[in-house]
């Protein structure tokens, strides 16, 4: 026997202490899994579209290599920016957060419920089914079935596999609440239940009253009483923009923010081993950003032609979303301050995700906050600044709060190490530069672009706005977005590079486990494991 | 640490502020404008506003297909809430013989007969609620789609080249044709020509003016021409 495979084996020793909390993650390995590899999968191409997307709002002749994506562009109609860009920001939102948030739902339920999940294979078909859904629904944006109702531009015929799929997840998660142990409940399972019961709100919805009007409605055509009747059809008219806003901002109110603090919630406690700071406070946070958060509605509608009392009764709510965005912040970043303050910076690699996440999601609703005062909604609200706002949502916290979990889950699920502890950190500086680049250039490009349209000058239009002003702000986009996904492009390699080395230890194992029974066993020598690091 | 109520209240308490929002967000707006109907101008007995053509309403297919609307909103704020009407983006003209101009914002009357409502919700481009008032016909905004560069250099507008096909002439040269010069000019013997998405689209476009008055909302119509600004 050779020396390479016992030590190997006796580098092992990831999986929770616990025995029945590691037999709970042995229970959610392959549907987590299967979520976390297809997500990445999905983050990866999002990224690539994102990217290309916001070159292509670069002036020709900026840089020489974009004029050949640029001829691409306005020959092919597949790579005009109007399908590239929602595909990519879909691809970002449903494929990468919404599948990692689904893999990452299942493990913190069952974790905090104590139980194996129930229904393990209806996972494994939904996760298909989801991927299946979300492939069909690119496609369809790509040749031109786009609805361009924004985070609902795939096409009917893919919202419904989606919608299958999110049920074979759903109900066994719900069922497996409803049987978790007695005395088992967390503050991360109130999130998590949320999470769960919005998504289906939200997405059947949006769907049934935005999706369908692919089908052409002849019946207005032909005179005065078809108008009325036409208008009473589901969102018609204005309508229609009311439904859409409330869409956006719940899936990132109630469908990614609750996942991303859930995990917040169960994870800094838990790495840091200290308990929720100002915890008699986390109950209220929870409600009243219930109450609040989903108002952040009406930010897409300030100005617009809607009734004036909906938009003030809106952002009175939302201006009110200090108060959970202040608690929570307390919560969060007070613990995970604590935790650094005991464990210096670098205690551990993974740690400093988890305290980004929570000082992103800070961010993110102060970005909230400024928006849903009139005056500064009037100014940002068609601008970047808009961007920023999605992009501290979806690529900062949620993806911040789901590395930091990731990097902490799975090494526990496959009893095995991650490779580098170069590459988190490489992972981490790249995505916390690349936010705060978003932050400074995204934000204050919004602003920028603000001032131009909005300044009363009546010989400004827009030829001068975007080229005196704006220009410089799309190329830093690209330059946030590239630095970010250089990020995201580590920890795929990472992840691919560890299941490597993990599936090169099983055949070896396996082939041990022959050996074994050939042999006399041999007690294996003393591990030299250096090169692994534990989350 | 019991945090959470048993899980049947907990559930109401959360199906409640979800309603509560969406009572108001969303079933408070759709009773009073879910049912507008067109006004009766009381001189002439025109409507108002009213319904365009079937190519126009193809059009906005593809205007959803290409995704123009992530670049460009169709929505005029008020003089109190932003430069739209400064911009210039809530003047149109008069279809009438005295050719009036009318600067107004954009009211959810003037949405009624679209199938798809695209007010936007980023201003990369122009917006469009008067874009016929600024391109005159049709041929001005096919030569802007296929070359957007001719009005500004810098713009950041794709070239939308895949909506045009170039063909060789037989007989009469199409009335359709590009009037391209330059670089772009077609090799000789040969035009370049919209296809039917483009055409659909353009028709879309030229049907986004909004020239009338809508009492109801703003007022009676001003018997004074508006200045020009």
């Amino acid at each position: 026997m050779s020396a390479s495979p016992s030590s190997a084996i006796a580098s092992r020793g990831f999986a929770s202490t616990d025995p029945e909390l590691a037999a709970v993650d042995a229970s959610v390995r392959w549907p987590v899994m299967i979520c976390f590899l297809t997500s990445i999968h999905w983050m990866v191409v999002g990224t690539v579209l994102l990217v290309y997307a916001s070159s292509m709002t670069h002036p020709q002749d900026s840089i020489p290599i974009l004029g050949l994506f640029i001829d691409l562009s306005q020959y092919c109609s597949f790579f005009t920016y109007g399908r590239v860009w929602p595909a990519a920001i879909d691809a970002l939102v449903y494929g990468w957060a919404t599948t990692a948030g689904l893999g990452l739902a299942v493990w913190l339920l069952a974790r905090t419920c104590r139980t194996a999940i129930f229904a393990r294979g209806a996972l494994i078909i939904g996760v298909i089914f989801w991927n299946i859904g979300i492939t069909i629904g690119l496609s369809g944006i790509f040749i031109g079935d786009s609805t361009s109702v924004e985070l609902l531009e795939f096409p009917p015929y893919a919202t419904w596999v989606l919608w299958l799929a999110y049920a074979l997840f759903a109900v066994p998660m719900v069922a497996t609440y409803l049987g978790r142990k007695p005395g088992q409940d967390h503050l991360a399972q109130s999130w998590l239940l949320v999470a769960l019961l919005a998504f289906p709100w939200l997405f059947a919805t949006g769907t049934t009253l935005l999706g369908n009007r692919l089908m052409p409605l002849s019946l207005n055509t032909n005179g005065f009483a078809d108008a009325s009747w036409s208008g009473s059809l589901p969102g018609s008219g204005v309508v229609q923009e009311l439904v859409s806003a409330w869409y956006v901002h719940g899936i990132f109110t109630l469908w990614l923010a609750p996942l991303g603090l859930a995990l917040l919630y169960y994870l800094i406690p838990k790495m840091s081993g200290l308990s929720i700071r100002y915890a008699s406070k986390a109950q209220v946070a929870f409600w009243t950003w219930l109450i609040f958060a989903p108002w952040t509605a009406v930010h897409d509608l300030v100005g617009g032609p809607f009734p004036a009392d909906t938009v003030t009764i809106g952002l009175i709510f939302s201006g009110l979303i200090f108060i959970p965005v202040a608690l929570i912040g307390m919560n969060l970043v007070g613990t995970a301050l604590a935790g650094e303050a005991r464990q210096g910076h670098h205690g551990g690699v993974v740690f400093p995700f988890l305290t980004l996440a929570a000082f992103v999601f800070v961010a993110a609703g102060i970005s909230e906050q400024i928006l849903s005062i009139r005056s500064a909604n009037q100014l940002l609200r068609f601008t970047l600044f808009r961007e920023c706002n999605l992009f501290l949502w979806v690529y900062g916290f949620f993806s911040f709060a789901a590395f930091g979990a990731m990097y902490y889950i799975v090494p526990r699920l496959l009893n095995f190490g991650w490779r580098s502890a170069l590459l988190i950190k490489a992972h981490y500086y790249a995505s916390l530069y690349g936010i705060l680049l978003v932050l400074a250039l995204l934000g204050f490009g919004g602003v920028m672009q603000g001032l131009a349209l909005e300044n009363p000058d009546p010989h400004i239009s827009i030829a001068t706005a975007t080229t005196t002003v704006t220009l410089s702000y799309y190329i830093a986009t690209t330059m946030c977005l590239s630095l970010i996904s250089i990020g995201n492009g580590i920890f795929a390699l990472h992840l691919g590079w560890m299941l490597l080395d993990w599936l090169r230890l099983q055949v070896r194992r396996n082939r041990l486990a022959s050996e074994i029974l050939l042999e006399p066993y041999e007690a294996p020598a003393p591990a030299e494991s250096s090169k692994e690091v534990s989350a | 640490m019991s945090f959470m109520p048993p899980f049947r209240t907990f559930f109401f308490l959360v199906l409640a502020l979800f309603l509560f929002n969406w009572v108001v967000l969303v079933v408070f707006p759709w009773t009073t404008l879910g049912h507008q109907a067109p006004i009766k101008d009381e001189g002439s007995g025109d409507l108002a506003p009213w319904d365009t053509s079937g190519a126009a309403h193809q059009g906005e297919r593809v205007y959803a297909a290409d995704g123009c609307v992530y670049c460009h909103t169709q929505q005029v704020r008020s003089a109190s809430s932003g430069a739209d009407i400064i911009r210039g983006w809530g003047t149109a003209t008069d279809a009438s013989d005295d050719k009036k101009q009318v600067i107004r914002r954009t009211y959810p009357r003037d949405y009624i007969w679209q199938h798809q409502v695209f007010l936007g919700n980023s201003r990369n481009g122009a917006d469009l609620s008067n874009v016929a008032e600024r391109f005159p016909d049709a041929a001005a905004l096919y030569r802007y789609l296929y070359d957007p560069y001719v009005l500004n250099d810098h713009s950041s507008m794709p070239a939308y080249r895949f909506l045009f096909v170039t063909q060789k002439i037989s007989g009469q040269p199409s009335v359709d044709a590009l009037n391209l010069t330059g670089a772009d000019a077609p090799p000789a013997g040969y035009e370049i020509v919209p296809t039917p998405g483009a055409k659909s689209l353009v028709a879309y476009l030229l049907s986004l003016k909004k020239n009338y008055h809508l009492p109801d909302e703003n007022g009676p119509v001003p018997a004074t021409p508006a200045n020009k600004s």
